[in-house]
């Protein structure tokens, strides 16, 4: 029929290849920082034992998925989430909402705010995984940006800022 | 605030407003389980490139599409029959209205018909003669819809159908989509707005529900809508005037359309000029005619009009005519910044004086507005020569 034409939708493989790099990126860092800061110890060890969070984009992917053992050791598990028992899943509804929030023009406090994400877990659980997002992100980024990127950019002594982000940077990259 | 002893209200609209809105579509319509929609749109509206910029949203859904972009300005049942096919035979389980007018209101009989059987566009026509829940319906405004397409109500060929069923379970409502239009376009579709939740937020039959929807579609409009057509780049502007408009549907959804509404129509339809244009016409003429009546809330009018500070330095006797001083003063702007595109005057639209009183007799036939054929003369005839 004229006018008429059925279209299969298409693929976003640049913004889908960002997102993945940066959310392995991120991940690799929440284990670092996790060795590093008091911060972030402190907001791991008063979550579960095996706890285990996924964040990811709605419909297939990318994800990162993180957990810390009995032991309270937080690692970077990998990006695919599944067969496995995920506690916490953060899924960002699409993949431009990803982008708003990876290219840092919405926080996440924000893009949750606006209704860009879905948690399916506790919420307690979430807020705490928001914090530690949050300070990856002071670590990881440059001030300008990360005023950006958090609800409220922390004032850290000049030791804790420089020191951890060399130290964060090392173990992200090093990978322990 | 005005709290009657009873009231009623249903909205089972979901909005989704504002930047990148349209890529939360796939999530949406899963929500609303639908896996495969069809888009119904007309044939400006993909002129403008907009069916692009909504296919767009869906990459990496996985989602496939259909896509109908030829409804025009007079659709009739054949092509609702072909749609019907489209649909059945395609597989399609929701329908997305992209646009305005004669699109959604296509859309929406579509719908009647694949929820039901064909038949159902005949025996539905009339109130609340729609029974049970229709397939998913999202919206997808431009600057070129008026608060209908959010309405319970739908219009197709000599059918009028009113039922809360017909409201869009879901509007989307993005700054890519509200492409700037002409000057009269914008203002035509803004008054029917207007108009729209004018009426409802001074009509007897109001209650807090509809306040809440015309008050902030009155205010969105009273704001943006001289801005926007002097500067029709203001994205922002014209972002407000898109949820006012489906604001305002959701209000006239709740309460009798009024008298300026029918008259408006009833011109339109006659004299072939805009029903929005009309409605902006009539409406402070309607204004001063309601002040006859009881149980009107004209007064309440001035706070979304002008808003807190303009209200709250007139005397509480003068908020009344200084409500209906407001619209005479926007019909003066209007005019002026249109460089007289749009009318003030029935007489400025080119209505013939002539057929004035075969439209009062036509809009006094509906129920709704509580004037007899005599009372919609004078009206017409005072919003054909002007103050």
């Amino acid at each position: 029929m004229e006018n008429f034409r059925e279209v299969k939708a298409g693929k976003k493989s640049f913004k889908k290849d960002y997102v993945a790099i940066m959310l392995w990126f991120v991940g690799k860092a929440i284990q670092a920082a996790s060795a590093v800061d008091e911060d972030v110890k402190k907001e791991f060890a008063a979550l579960p034992d095996y706890f285990t969070f996924s964040l990811g984009v709605m419909p297939d992917g990318p994800h990162m998925v993180v957990g810390k053992t009995r032991k309270g050791i937080v690692q970077y598990i990998g990006w695919d989430p599944e067969g496995r028992d995920i506690d916490l899943k953060m899924k960002i509804k699409n993949i431009e909402a990803a982008m708003l929030l990876f290219t840092f023009q919405e926080s996440t406090a924000i893009a949750t705010a606006r209704n860009r994400m879905i948690v399916d877990g506790e919420v307690p659980h979430a807020c705490a995984v928001v914090r530690i997002l949050d300070t990856v992100e002071v670590y990881l980024l440059p001030k300008i940006i990360a005023k950006l990127a958090v609800k409220r950019y922390p004032v850290w002594s000049s030791g804790r800022k420089y020191a951890g982000r060399i130290m964060v940077y090392i173990r992200t990259i090093l990978g322990f | 605030m005005f709290l009657p002893n009873h009231y009623e209200f249903a909205c089972p609209v979901k909005t989704n407003s504002g930047n990148r809105a349209l890529e939360h579509l796939p999530v949406e319509l899963d929500a609303l389980n639908a896996r495969k929609p069809l888009v119904i749109t007309g044939k400006d509206t993909a002129g403008k490139g907009l069916v692009d910029v909504l296919i767009n949203a869906f990459r990496d859904s996985g989602i496939t599409i259909g896509v109908f972009d030829g409804v025009h300005t007079s659709p009739d049942l054949i092509l609702i029959r072909e749609l019907f096919r489209i649909y059945r035979d395609g597989g399609y389980d929701a329908v997305i209205a992209l646009g305005g007018g004669p699109a959604v209101d296509t859309a929406k009989t579509l719908n009647i018909a694949v929820s039901g059987e064909p038949e159902d566009i005949e025996t539905s026509a009339g109130e609340n003669l729609i029974k049970k829940p229709l397939k998913p319906l999202v919206y997808v405004p431009t600057l070129s819809g008026t608060g209908y397409e959010t309405s319970r109500y739908a219009f197709f060929g000599s059918n009028m159908y009113a039922s809360h069923f017909l409201m869009p379970d879901l509007v989307v409502i993005d700054p890519r989509m509200t492409v700037p239009e002409d000057a009269k376009t914008t203002a035509a579709t803004a008054l029917v707005a207007l108009t729209q939740a004018a009426e409802v937020y001074v009509s007897p039959g109001k209650n807090p529900l509809t306040d809440s929807y015309a008050y902030t579609a009155i205010s969105f409009i009273m704001e943006n809508l001289v801005t926007v057509i002097n500067n029709p780049q203001d994205k922002k502007g014209r972002l407000s005037l898109a949820n006012a408009h489906c604001m305002a549907g959701c209000a006239f959804s709740n309460a009798a359309p009024g008298i300026a509404h029918a008259l408006g129509k009833a011109a339109g339809d006659a004299c072939g000029v805009s029903h929005g244009l009309c409605m902006g016409i009539l409406l402070p003429y309607v204004l001063e005619r309601y002040l006859s009546l009881s149980g009107y809330h004209i007064a309440d009018l001035l706070l979304p009009l002008t808003g807190f500070d303009v209200y709250a330095g007139t005397a509480e006797e003068k908020r009344t005519q200084k409500a209906v001083e407001t619209i005479y003063d926007l019909q003066k702007e209007l005019f002026k910044v249109s460089g007289g595109a749009i009318p003030r005057t029935l007489k400025d639209a080119n209505v013939s004086k002539n057929i004035l009183k075969d439209i009062a007799v036509k809009a006094a036939g509906g129920a709704s507005t509580g004037l007899d054929s005599d009372g919609c003369l004078a009206v017409l005839e005072q919003a054909w020569e002007g103050r």
